[in-house]
């Protein structure tokens, strides 16, 4: 189903979640369940859609598109992530027919990050187009044509997604890019993810004025370690100290539960400002019922 | 200008072939500004490998400095009448220049064997006697008018043309905390310019077949013709 569909309905709040594709191929052994398929099962029923990311950080792993129809067939509800980093006008453009044509009814359009990110360092970066032109170009095969015009066959259709971060300083050239990215067609906004009130704040005061539908992007912060480790080297997310601190105030066997009552504390306090919310579970998919119970929202709307 | 450094030595000394004659050749325009293949480094060139037992035929700078050894005509001249005889006795030409210069004596040799003896790394701005930097890509089609003369398909690890990508942090670049990120550069210029209307438009995808190879133009005073997968392009230099 399109997320446009949600995204449409008065009071609408969308909740995805996201898992990325394995190292490896998916077994033919059908009895052999891969992980992120696994990780998928926790978000049943709980989330409109789930994010499956493409070639994420830049470290090669199974296809976005060969996930997507994996957790299609189990029932959900996929969006299917594509980048420039690794494709070039042709590659991106049959892609989108492809997965349009395996089922795919929601796809998000990122730049992606800098191969110098990933396991694959001396590789070609493509990024023969941007975001912004790869958007315009999808919009263009739901209309019929391909980028050079040629009219094609059965245009495809379904909803386009885009990435915004309210962390990029200044803020005001993030907003000209997502402005950029609104009149080449996108739909509704996943935010990078945020930590910071006030960052939040500031951000969706100035983004609301575009009238596009923006979900709140969260990513689990499963340990104080990891919270350096993404200050360190997760581009252009930032932690702050006082989060690192509360997850680290718990010993391990704790963490879990310290994390989904942080996150959803912090998605509570958001949520009436946004259309939806997209958490990022980095494997812990298990715990989000339990963020979405704690923040006390569901798919069918906002509670309370 | 094309920024070129040396091989390191052992490398180039493994390409040549045992008792094979070597003529070293320099450029003395880059090569020189970046101490790759001027005068200096030539001689030290052909005295290194020779202490590694490598058979020296001569070496050569060719002209004056600024002279580029990409000029065909004058390193032909060089090579074939003033150093005839050690040219002859040469079995190949070891080149401290860039990749240019190298097809040069090929050409100024009719078919010689070329050794590269430097890495050509980037066409840049000679900052300052020590420093040397990127600011062009040599693309074919510029579109520098946009964003306040910074290129963005240099200056942007990505190489992006509707504005900054989300990995930017404190400025700079997600692929190099130590290097700004391009489009905060040219947003932060065009600000000082009064310019940010030009961050505004949408930006049309790049036309790689003018950044095809390779390329090829001629010159005239009157008109200038470039041909790449584009096709012919004629520009009048005087109209
Ligand atoms: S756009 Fe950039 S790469 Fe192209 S010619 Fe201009 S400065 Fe050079
Ligand atoms: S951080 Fe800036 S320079 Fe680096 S890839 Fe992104 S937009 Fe380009």
């Amino acid at each position: 189903m399109k997320l446009n569909t949600y995204f449409d309905k008065i009071g609408g709040f969308v909740i995805t979640g996201e898992v990325g594709p394995i190292k490896g191929a998916i077994p033919r052994d059908r009895a052999v369940v891969p992980r992120c398929a696994q990780e998928a099962e926790f978000l049943h029923g709980r989330v409109h859609a789930i994010n499956v990311t493409d070639n994420q950080s830049a470290v090669m792993r199974l296809g976005s598109m060969a996930a997507c129809v994996g957790l299609k067939a189990r029932g959900h509800e996929p969006i299917y992530q594509l980048t420039c980093r690794d494709r070039n006008r042709i590659a991106l453009q049959s892609d989108i027919l492809t997965a349009y044509s395996l089922g795919m009814d929601n796809m998000l359009f990122l730049t992606g990050d800098h191969i110098r990110l990933g396991d694959h360092k001396t590789t070609k970066p493509v990024f023969d187009l941007d975001s912004v032109q790869l958007i315009k170009m999808a919009k263009g095969l739901r209309e019929g044509h391909d980028i050079v015009g040629n009219e094609i066959e059965n245009p495809p259709d379904f909803t386009i997604g885009a990435v915004v971060n309210p962390n990029f300083v200044p803020l005001d050239l993030q907003l000209m890019k997502m402005k950029k990215k609104i009149d080449a067609g996108t739909e509704f906004f996943q935010t990078q993810a945020v930590y910071d009130d006030k960052i939040f704040d500031e951000f969706i005061k100035k983004a609301e004025k575009f009238g596009k539908p923006v979900q709140l992007g969260v990513v689990i912060l499963k340990s104080p370690q990891m919270g350096t480790f993404m200050n360190k080297n997760v581009s252009g997310i930032t932690v702050p100290q006082e989060w690192i601190d509360e997850i680290g105030s718990v010993n391990k066997a704790d963490r879990k539960k310290k994390a989904a009552e942080m996150m959803a504390g912090f998605i509570k306090k958001h949520k009436s400002k946004v259309q939806g919310v997209h958490i990022m579970p980095l494997g812990w998919t298990d715990i989000v019922p339990d963020i979405l119970e704690q923040a006390e929202i569901k798919i069918n709307g906002v509670e309370g | 200008m094309h920024a070129t450094i040396q091989k390191p030595i052992q490398e180039i000394v493994r390409y040549i072939k045992p008792g094979e004659k070597v003529f070293v050749v320099g450029c003395n325009n880059c090569a020189w500004k970046c101490h790759s293949g001027g005068e200096d480094e030539t001689k030290n060139m052909a005295r290194r490998l020779e202490k590694r037992g490598v058979e020296i035929a001569g070496y050569s700078t060719p002209g004056p400095q600024g002279m580029s050894l990409c000029k065909l005509d004058h390193t032909r001249k060089v090579l074939m009448e003033d150093y005839a005889d050690p040219v002859k006795k040469a079995d190949s030409f070891l080149v401290l220049a860039c990749g240019q210069g190298i097809h040069t004596v090929i050409d100024a040799t009719d078919g010689g064997m070329v050794h590269p003896g430097c890495d050509t790394i980037f066409g840049g701005e000679t900052v300052s006697e020590t420093q040397i930097d990127e600011f062009c890509s040599l693309c074919g089609e510029c579109i520098v008018e946009y964003t306040g003369g910074l290129c963005p398909l240099t200056l942007c690890s990505k190489g992006l043309l509707n504005g900054a990508c989300g990995g930017a942090e404190n400025g700079m670049c997600e692929v190099d905390a130590q290097r700004e990120c391009g489009w905060v550069l040219i947003y932060e210029r065009l600000k000082k310019l009064g310019r940010l209307d030009l961050m505004l438009p949408y930006r049309e995808p790049k036309n790689f077949a003018k950044w095809s190879r390779p390329r090829s133009l001629q010159v005239s005073p009157e008109e200038a013709i470039f041909c790449s997968q584009d096709g012919k392009i004629t520009i009048s230099n005087q109209d």
